[in-house]
């Protein structure tokens, strides 16, 4: 029998596939937004027995992961009024393509490694290393600052994904600091694209290649 | 009371992003000198921390820690001038920055769990991307973009094999802490597989951050654009900040008996970045990516002696200290020749040798040193990794490594001598020297020079015992 969590892993690879074909930055954000949301609730059904204080911890990484870092990167979006394309380097359906591979591949290597703890959750591993690699996917083939912001925060999607499962050790303070961390870095992010908007009247990265040797 | 050293200054940042200009200059300098006092004590009474299990004092890290404080009180000396004599907006965020900056790298210092280590580092990119915007020019714009997003990034591959070690941690079944401390203790049961795994993502992560080649793209952007003394920090102690993650993931592997496999990883990227640096160095034309460059160079010096093990780590230590030093002083230098210049391309300089004969003395000494002269502390270093690879037959490794020291040199050297000695051309803004080398900002590097000559003839007791004591632990010493 497929495994409930299983059910909504599989919707992260499908929504990966959607961010490669996806060209508009409102539905990439979505696409971000939904898996956030699933990395955080993910833990609610890996039984470790929940305290009260876990309880509360996925509802604010809910909270970070799912709203708070998805609506402002919309914000910035809606203040600065940007062009809404990612100005792709490899095309949609060549990206498309190389995102098939990419669960395929993830699929397969996770099978391999075969790691005992997450036996049972079998598209877990896959979904994880789908997002992290499908995040530096975007970080590469897209010029478009914003779109590669989004796929910053996919990648930590990821690692989230991984890291839960094993993070029965770490004390929910330390998960905090994480994702404080990450938050304060995304804020600073959308700062930034914020003032690259303003000098340049753009967030086209080509335009970011002045300093070189 | 180990948490002091880095909540004193992360409170009184926080405070100095309300304060008026007059009052953040000495407030800055005041939380240096405490920071310096603190670091001090901590030196001499090694308590153990209030959190334990998170914070630890280790040797590394003090090591690190006693850096970084010096180095900041100088620097902040040195920046009570730099900010008279430059104009700077909202200088309130400078200082504010500078100080949570030194908070969250004296964090790295104290940490001993491997996520909290991951937080602070994590956190010491973002407390100095605001002192790379500094100028609020297009430049800096583009070099802070690429820091914060390269350096992010990489930092995520670090959080990526830190989550990987607690995989081997699950599956060699052992019950211990997530402490660096700990797991050094029980490396032996880890899986070494997923060990090895989570090794070499923290190398690739800790490693962006370093400055070591292929990484390095971000570093030469934000050491040129940032004002001088956030540059003689990022360069100074940033980025041994950075080392010491990889140091101290590299002394579990050495626990577990899997150095040669990290070794090898270590000298292959160490040598990577000193043949990056050496490229890059030949044709520079500007001389604060030059400094850059250099550091890049120093970086995988150090990476390079910790991979040869043996003598040559403890060469790797003395380098490290010493290139903090020496480095950030010139970094402090080239802020006196830009603002004297006004302008950062070498050939716009010229004749610095009569124009400000004091930034010359300093600037030429620190040449001196970082190219690994006698009497500075960099020469040791180097000639204990060059003797360590001989020992361990690293043959061809050392062969290139002598020869990428030698290309730099040179090209070094040629930069160093148009600065100093050529004729100098006005520009056509008839731009005239615009500095008069005050007091406050010439000592702070004569102080940091002669810190390294000192420490280069004599070396306290508890300093060499310190020393050897962190680098024992990866299987280094003096014999």
């Amino acid at each position: 029998m497929m495994h409930p969590v299983d059910t909504i892993l599989s919707l992260v690879l499908l929504s990966v596939l959607f961010s490669f074909g996806s060209s508009r930055l409102p539905g990439l954000i979505l696409v971000v937004g939904f898996q956030g949301i699933v990395a955080s609730i993910v833990p609610f059904f890996i039984g470790h027995g929940m305290s009260a204080g876990g309880v509360i911890f996925t509802f604010v990484t809910l909270a970070v992961r799912g709203i708070i870092i998805p609506m402002s990167i919309y914000w910035v979006i809606k203040k600065v009024a940007i062009r809404r394309e990612v100005e792709p380097i490899i095309g949609y359906h060549a990206s498309i393509f190389c995102g098939l591979g990419l669960i395929v591949a993830a699929t397969f290597i996770s099978r391999q490694l075969n790691i005992p703890t997450i036996s049972d959750y079998t598209l877990l591993f896959p979904a994880a290393i789908a997002l992290l690699v499908s995040g530096m996917f975007l970080l590469m083939a897209r010029r478009n600052a914003i779109a590669m912001v989004l796929g910053y925060i996919m990648m930590e999607n990821g690692i989230y994904l991984i890291g839960t499962t094993f993070s029965v050790r770490a004390r929910h303070i330390v998960e905090f600091g994480i994702l404080l961390d990450v938050l304060a870095g995304v804020m600073i992010m959308a700062i930034i694209l914020q003032n690259i908007k303003q000098t340049f009247d753009d967030v086209d990265t080509a335009l970011l290649r002045t300093l070189k040797d | 009371m180990v948490e002091i050293v880095f909540l004193t200054p992360f409170i009184t940042g926080i405070v100095a992003f309300f304060l008026p200009k007059a009052m953040g200059r000495q407030v800055l300098v005041g939380t240096g000198a405490i920071h310096l006092i603190l670091s001090l004590l901590l030196w001499m009474n090694r308590p153990e921390a209030i959190l334990n299990g998170y914070f630890a004092v280790t040797p590394e890290g003090l090591l690190s820690l006693l850096v970084i404080s010096l180095l900041f009180f100088l620097i902040s000396v040195y920046t009570m001038g730099y900010l008279k004599a430059s104009e700077i907006q909202s200088e309130n965020i400078f200082i504010g920055s500078m100080i949570l900056f030194l908070s969250t790298m004296t964090m790295v210092t104290l940490s001993d769990h491997i996520m909290v280590f991951w937080i602070a580092i994590e956190a010491t990119t973002l407390a100095s991307a605001p002192l790379i915007y500094t100028h609020r020019s297009s430049a800096s714009l583009e070099a802070t973009w690429k820091y914060v997003l390269i350096c992010s990034v990489g930092i995520a591959m670090a959080l990526l094999g830190s989550v990987l070690i607690t995989l081997s941690l699950e599956i060699g079944n052992v019950d211990v802490p997530l402490s660096f401390s700990a797991l050094t203790q029980v490396a032996a049961k880890l899986d070494p597989l997923w060990l090895k795994a989570g090794f070499v993502f923290i190398l690739v992560g800790y490693g962006t951050k370093m400055g070591l080649a292929p990484m390095h793209t971000w570093l030469p952007d934000a050491h040129s654009e940032a004002p001088s003394p956030a540059s003689a920090l990022l360069s100074g102690v940033l980025l041994n900040c950075a080392y010491l993650g990889i140091f101290k993931t590299h002394k579990i592997m050495y626990a577990a008996g899997l150095s040669d496999f990290s070794g090898t990883i270590l000298v292959a990227f160490g040598l990577m970045s000193i043949l990056a640096a050496a490229t890059f160095i030949l044709k520079q034309n500007e001389y604060k990516r030059m400094l850059a460059y250099s550091s890049i160079e120093n970086m995988g010096i150090i990476a390079f002696g910790t991979g040869i093990g043996g003598i040559a780590v403890y060469g790797a230590v003395i380098c490290m200290i010493h290139h903090s030093l020496i480095k950030s002083s010139l970094f402090l230098s080239s802020g006196n020749i830009l603002l004297g210049y006004g302008d950062r391309m070498i050939h716009r300089t010229g004749d610095m040798v009569s124009r400000m004969p004091k930034t010359f003395v300093a600037f030429f000494a620190g040449f001196a040193g970082i190219s690994g002269f006698p009497p500075f502390g960099i020469f040791i270093g180097e000639l204990f990794i060059i003797v360590g690879a001989f020992r361990t037959g690293h043959y061809i490794a050392a062969g290139i490594f002598i020869l990428s020291l030698c290309f730099i040199f040179a090209g070094f050297a040629n930069q160093v001598m148009k600065i100093s000695f050529d004729d100098f051309k006005q520009g056509d803004s008839g731009k005239t020297m615009g500095l008069t080398e005050k007091a406050g900002m010439v000592w702070p590097q004569y102080i940091l020079l002669l810190t390294s000559l000192m420490l280069c003839f004599f070396i306290p007791d508890t300093l060499y015992q310190t020393i050897v004591d962190a680098v024992t632990a990866i299987g280094g010493g003096l014999k």
